[in-house]
């Protein structure tokens, strides 16, 4: 559920070209509803194989790799963390050509680390043309990359995710212990009104997670929970979207929750929001709009300009939950060139009367002022 | 107030303007010529230097390979198995826009952000960034330019262009243009991305170089970065490699700055004379205003302070001429620089304040030293014999023989110099003019010799005027010698000039003729390789029987740049090199199977290899030692280059490309019906060049004499001075004899006769020039060939004197003098005895 990062991406390699690149985002939305010619459409449900769906999808205009998690090191310290892969195509085909460099396609990637202890937010990010084994992805076995950032499968199935920038780097093995749900209406994923305004999306919400956090020169052993959002499409944003606010939340007693509100420029929530409730046996069920209450209890005002909201209580009433969402620290900010709100969450609350726990992530867009 | 004695000074001078004048010019024409040649030199030196710099940006280092470049592969690894990232791939060359030549740079703007900042601010007038973006990175053919380059071309953001590039025509967009700033580095450079440089150079799979940016004494990333390379490639400072091409043009660079010295050297016996001229004639009041109580001293003062104002005024504008000649001059300078060494792209001349300076310096230094020698001279007489001017030939006469030993003894200096100087160019330089000052100073004697000796001659002869004419050379000699001195030397100038150039031309096209062996010669055009199919193709044609190749490649490593000539040849080439230090039979033994190499002579001397020597050079698998087998004779115009066998160079080099071949028929074959084959079958791919070894022959003569064409300019603008020195050394002459002729006159001499007399003066001032000139010219030419282009260049030359030069040169002279002598002639000639006899 990462779409208005599409817009932000491709805004994201233009300072390379200029320094207007901060548009208002309907500015933006327009430009990414027009001219979808040529590429194929989100207009029906599809089958989803696997390991194939894994790979690119490149006759898409836009797709991404979304993992995210929180993480608990040896001594307790508390982490989390981002590791996203986006594929952009700039145009629906590439002119043949002698030359390697020669492709549509770009990739770039946002590497986001929570550091609980220290209070402190990392980010790096990374972008390259999808040519010359510089950038990619493969679907078997599942790899994609740009320059030595990855995430690619090992011998044994799980995969591997690692990614180093100067301040601070990953290295973990992450193994699903829940089959890949798909979203929305078996995998299509309406975002406005508007037919092919839509993505397939599919998500595997829990990945036992280990390995190694990097900060400075400091080594953290971490273990914990991950989650896999996987989205591809052509165009999604209607022209009076404004942003959206994504939750992905794992609880303690082995069930997970993902709900997007999207949010209108009236202030208002589209009827397209949606979610899904993934029960700890790895079932599916699709959550309308009108499933899921969200109120938000705190804000947190950006230095950077803009208010986010900071804190929640949503209740599922279907599954008899009622969640209070508090962010991990208040400043989880990315200052990629399009500003986004992306960070580990804690939960607490109860379901069916039951005291309940968990953690997940949180995306907020379009509040950057 | 200004002292009464500096309004008598300047008075006279308002009072004479035409002589203030012709101060003014000599000095106006030698600065102009040695800023013009300044300007030009700096300013396409500082070019080059801006542009490498903006096309190096942030990178410190630069990552090369062979003759190729470097696989794009290496880079692909770099990033993703060892995660470097301050590295951005470049691939770059040479195209042309409607004839104007450009420089593609071919790059990967996700890598750019580190490396260079000028990709970071386009501006576009139509689109938005994103959409620019993408039609940079996903349409073939899009470019942008600076905007400085876009307006030069005449070219808007959305226009189509065509763009020639790896000898063919390509469809180009302009999307955008980015803001130069003034920055002239960015001049000429048409940035692409780098899909489509590959595309248009014919480069699929390899890039000119990558770009590195390493922390300053990072030296733990230099080596992860050196470690991570493949064998053949290697990491060099970008400023070390831009400062080693630079340095290439050092040579040519010097040399033209020595030219511009010696027309500043002429220029200096013309003020010597003007100034002088000044000073003599005032001898009257200098005599008076002695006899009134002023001292030395003051006198001095008073003279030198003359010469400064008119030297810095003739400075000033001497400076502001220079900036306009430099224009011209660039354009020749950077012609020869591209010819020759590296390509620079260079439309405007930056005026650099120290160039400007160094003109002033120059003009008002000159104006003064010339003021010297005459000041001190009329200032040390005795109030009373100031006013006799035969006293002061008198003098003239006693310090001749003074004058003549300093001038043996600076020829003598000249040639120890040369002796001991080994190979340095600035010594052997200064030795040319040592040369030149003490022939100069020699002249006077043998002129009054020769007018001494000459006159009862021509009395014979022509009659008591022209006895007179001769006879007055060496009465008037104060003067008289210092304009055959400024006539002699810009004259010998010519003459060592053109003997060393017609020399070398004449080596050449000798060295042309036994080198060409082919019957016909074919390449591509530019830079890149002959398509293999096409080669085969070729060498199947009916009579052809046959063919050689050959492959240029630029070696490069730390100690900087080697140019590599790459040769499969048939047997019957190998005559066509003179082999020098070695056993020619030995050395085409050893040619295929052993690793050695040939070295051109320039190479040789350049780097005091010869054969038997060894020679470290980078190869594809790391550096190798190769023997050198032998020195060859060489006037290759690409400077000094290591020469191998095709075989030899495949053990080394992955690299298989051809960029020209030599064609050897059959005895029946038509030369022209087998270019026009090859034409044919080149139609339809990239442009070649189809020649047969006369039309080869030619194209190398006249290249040749492109290369000299500057040198041409800057002897005319030498000789312009000179004719304005003996112009103005007869009309002082003349007008100070008025009182003469005018006895003359009032003796019964018509004014025909007195012009007669006076043009016949001039003929002989001419004549004696001419002749003076010859030795000195001669002499010139041999250090010219021997030493100068010995150690600028390395070049062995034959030196011929063709009589037809020195002929040219002495009626040149003469025609000069006389051209001059005209105007004072008919002067003379008008004016009335009475009223020149009272000026007194």
């Amino acid at each position: 559920m990462k779409l208005f990062l599409y817009i932000g991406v491709l805004l994201a390699l233009t300072p390379v070209l200029a320094d207007e690149a901060a548009e208002p985002p309907s500015r933006l939305a327009e430009l990414l509803a027009s001219d979808a010619e040529g590429f194929a459409r989100a207009t029906e449900p599809r089958d989803f194989v696997f390991p194939a769906d894994h790979g690119p999808h490149p006759e898409f205009r836009n797709e991404w790799w979304y993992v995210t998690g929180n993480l608990d090191g040896d001594r307790g310290e508390r982490f989390g963390f981002e590791l996203t892969f986006f594929r952009f195509s700039l145009a629906p085909s590439a002119d043949p050509s002698d030359s390697d460099w020669r492709t549509n396609q770009v990739y770039i990637a946002h590497l986001a680390l929570t550091d609980g202890e220290d209070e402190r937010f990392l980010v790096a990010q990374r972008y390259s043309r999808g040519a010359l084994g510089l950038a990619g992805a493969e679907a078997e076995p599942f790899r994609v990359w740009i320059d030595d950032w990855r995430i690619e499968e090992q011998s044994s199935g799980d995969w591997r995710l690692k990614a180093d920038d100067n301040e601070f780097g990953l290295d973990l093995i992450l193994s699903a212990s829940k089959p890949p749900v798909l979203n929305g209406i078996d995998g299509l994923s309406q975002k406005s009104a508007d037919p092919g305004n839509a993505s397939y999306y599919y998500s595997i919400t829990r990945l036992e997670t280990q390995g190694i956090v990097r900060t400075g020169n400091r080594d953290y052993s971490v273990s914990g929970l991950a989650w896999l959002d996987r989205e591809w499409s052509t165009s999604a944003l209607a022209g009076n979207q404004v942003g959206w606010d994504w939750f992905a939340l794992q609880l303690s007693d082995g069930s997970d929750l993902m709900f997007y509100g999207l949010r209108l420029d009236d202030g208002s929530q589209d009827p397209q929001s949606g979610g899904t409730f993934v029960s700890t046996g790895g079932i599916a069920s699709h959550l309308g709009r009108s499933d899921v209450e969200i109120e938000v209890l705190d804000t947190w005002d950006s230095p950077e300009g803009g208010t986010y909201p900071s804190r929640w209580q949503l209740r599922v009433p279907r599954f008899g939950l009622d969640l209070t969402i508090t962010p991990v620290i208040a400043d989880q900010e990315l200052f990629t060139t399009v500003r986004y709100w992306e960070g580990a969450v804690d939960v607490s609350g109860s379901r069916d009367g039951n005291s309940i726990a968990g953690r997940g992530y949180v995306e907020l867009t379009g509040y950057a002022r | 107030m200004i002292p009464v004695t500096y309004r008598a000074s300047f008075s006279y001078l308002l009072r004479h303007p035409w002589q203030l004048v012709l101060s003014l010019i000599g000095i106006v024409i030698g600065v102009a010529v040695i800023v013009a040649v300044d300007l030009a030199n700096s300013s396409a030196r500082k070019a080059f230097l801006m542009s490498m710099d903006a096309i190096t940006g942030q990178a410190t280092h630069q990552v090369i390979g062979g003759p190729l470049g470097v696989p794009e592969s290496v880079y692909a690894d770099l990033r993703v198995e060892h995660g470097i990232r301050q590295i951005a791939p470049v691939v770059d060359g040479s195209i042309s826009i409607g004839g104007a030549s450009a420089q593609l740079l071919g790059i990967d703007l996700f890598a750019e952000q580190e490396i260079r900042g000028f990709t970071g601010d386009v501006r576009s007038a139509e689109t938005d960034a994103s959409s620019l973006f993408v039609d940079f990175l996903v349409e073939p053919g899009v470019v942008t330019t600076s905007e400085h380059t876009a307006r030069e071309l005449g070219l808007a953001v959305g226009d189509t262009l065509e763009v020639s590039a790896g000898g063919r025509q390509h469809e180009a967009r302009l999307v955008a243009v980015f803001p130069d700033d003034g920055n002239s580095g960015l001049e000429r450079i048409v940035v692409t991305d780098i899909a489509t440089a590959q595309e248009w150079l014919g480069q699929a799979g390899w890039l000119s170089r990558i770009d590195a940016r390493v922390g300053d004494g990072d030296a733990d990333a230099l080596m992860r970065l050196e470690a991570a390379l493949p064998d053949g490639l290697q990491v060099l400072s970008a400023a070390g490699r831009t400062r080693s091409t630079a340095d290439m043009s050092r040579a040519f660079m010097t040399n033209l700055t020595a030219m511009s010295l010696l027309a500043l050297l002429v220029g200096l016996f013309l003020i010597f004379n003007s100034v002088n001229f000044s000073v003599l004639q005032r001898r009257g009041l200098i005599g008076v205003l002695r006899a009134l109580g002023l001292t030395r001293r003051q006198l001095l003062a008073m003279i030198l302070i003359e010469a400064g104002v008119i030297g810095l005024v003739a400075a000033t504008f001497g400076v502001v001429f220079g900036v306009a000649l430099g224009e011209q001059l660039l354009d020749l300078v950077s012609r020869t620089i591209n010819d020759l060494y590296f390509r620079v792209n260079v439309t405007d001349v930056s005026i650099e304040p120290f160039s400007v300076i160094k003109g002033l310096v120059a003009g008002v230094g000159a104006a003064l030293v010339a003021a010297a020698v005459p000041a001190i001279e009329a200032t040390s007489y005795p109030p009373q014999l100031a006013l006799t001017r035969s006293t002061l030939e008198r003098r003239a006469g006693r310090v001749l023989p003074l004058v003549t030993l300093i001038g043996v003894a600076g020829m003598i200096a000249a040639v120890i110099l040369v002796l001991i100087s080994g190979s340095d160019l600035v010594a052997g330089l200064t030795a040319v003019f040592l040369l030149i000052l003490g022939f100069a100073l020699c002249i006077p004697l043998v002129v009054r010799a020769a007018s001494t000796i000459g006159a009862p001659l021509a009395g014979k002869i022509g009659g008591s005027s022209a006895r007179m004419a001769v006879a007055g050379v060496a009465s008037g000699l104060s003067r008289t010698a210092v304009a055959i001195v400024a006539l002699a030397v810009a004259v010998s100038a010519t003459i060592g000039v053109s003997v060393m150039v017609d020399s070398f031309r004449g080596s050449v096209s000798q060295w042309l003729e036994q080198t060409l062996r082919a019957d016909i010669y074919t390449g591509s055009l530019r830079e890149g390789a002959m398509d293999p199919a096409l080669i085969e193709a070729i060498r199947k044609l009916d009579g052809v029987e046959t063919i050689s190749t050959r492959k240029r490649a630029s070696l490069e490593d730390a100690n900087g740049r080697t140019q590599l000539r790459v040769f499969e040849l048939p047997p019957a080439a190998f005559d066509g090199f003179e082999i020098l230090d070695a056993d020619p039979a030995e050395v085409w033994l050893a040619w295929e199977h052993a690793d050695t190499i040939l070295v051109s002579e320039p190479y040789a001397y350049q780097n005091q290899v010869g054969a038997g020597d060894r020679l470290t050079l980078p190869t594809d698998f790391g550096p190798r030692d190769f023997r050198i087998a032998a020195t060859f004779q060489s006037y290759d115009i690409n400077a000094s280059a290591v020469t191998m066998s095709r075989a030899t160079y495949a053990r080394h080099y992955r690299d298989d490309s051809i960029d020209s071949l030599g064609l050897y028929l059959a005895d029946s074959a038509d030369i022209d019906s087998v270019i026009a084959a090859v034409e044919a079958l080149s139609a339809d791919g990239p442009r070649l060049y189809v020649t047969s070894n006369e039309g080869l022959q030619t194209e190398s003569l006249r290249i040749f004499d492109r290369t000299f064409v500057i040198t041409d300019v800057l002897y005319w603008l030498t000789l312009g001075v000179a004719f304005i020195g003996i112009l103005s050394a007869m009309v002082a002459l003349q007008l100070e004899r008025a009182r003469e002729f005018a006895t003359l006159r009032a003796l019964g001499m018509t004014p025909v006769q007195v012009g007669g007399m006076i043009t016949a003066q001039t003929g002989v001032i001419g004549l004696l020039s001419g002749l003076a000139a010859v030795p000195l010219g001669v002499v010139m030419a041999y250090v010219l060939i021997k030493v100068i282009n010995r150690r600028a260049f390395g070049w062995q030359i034959d030196m011929t004197v063709a009589p037809d030069i020195l002929g040219v040169s002495v009626l040149f002279a003469i025609g000069a003098a006389l051209l001059a002598g005209l105007y004072p002639a008919w002067r003379a000639g008008q004016s009335q005895p009475a009223i020149a006899m009272r000026e007194e």
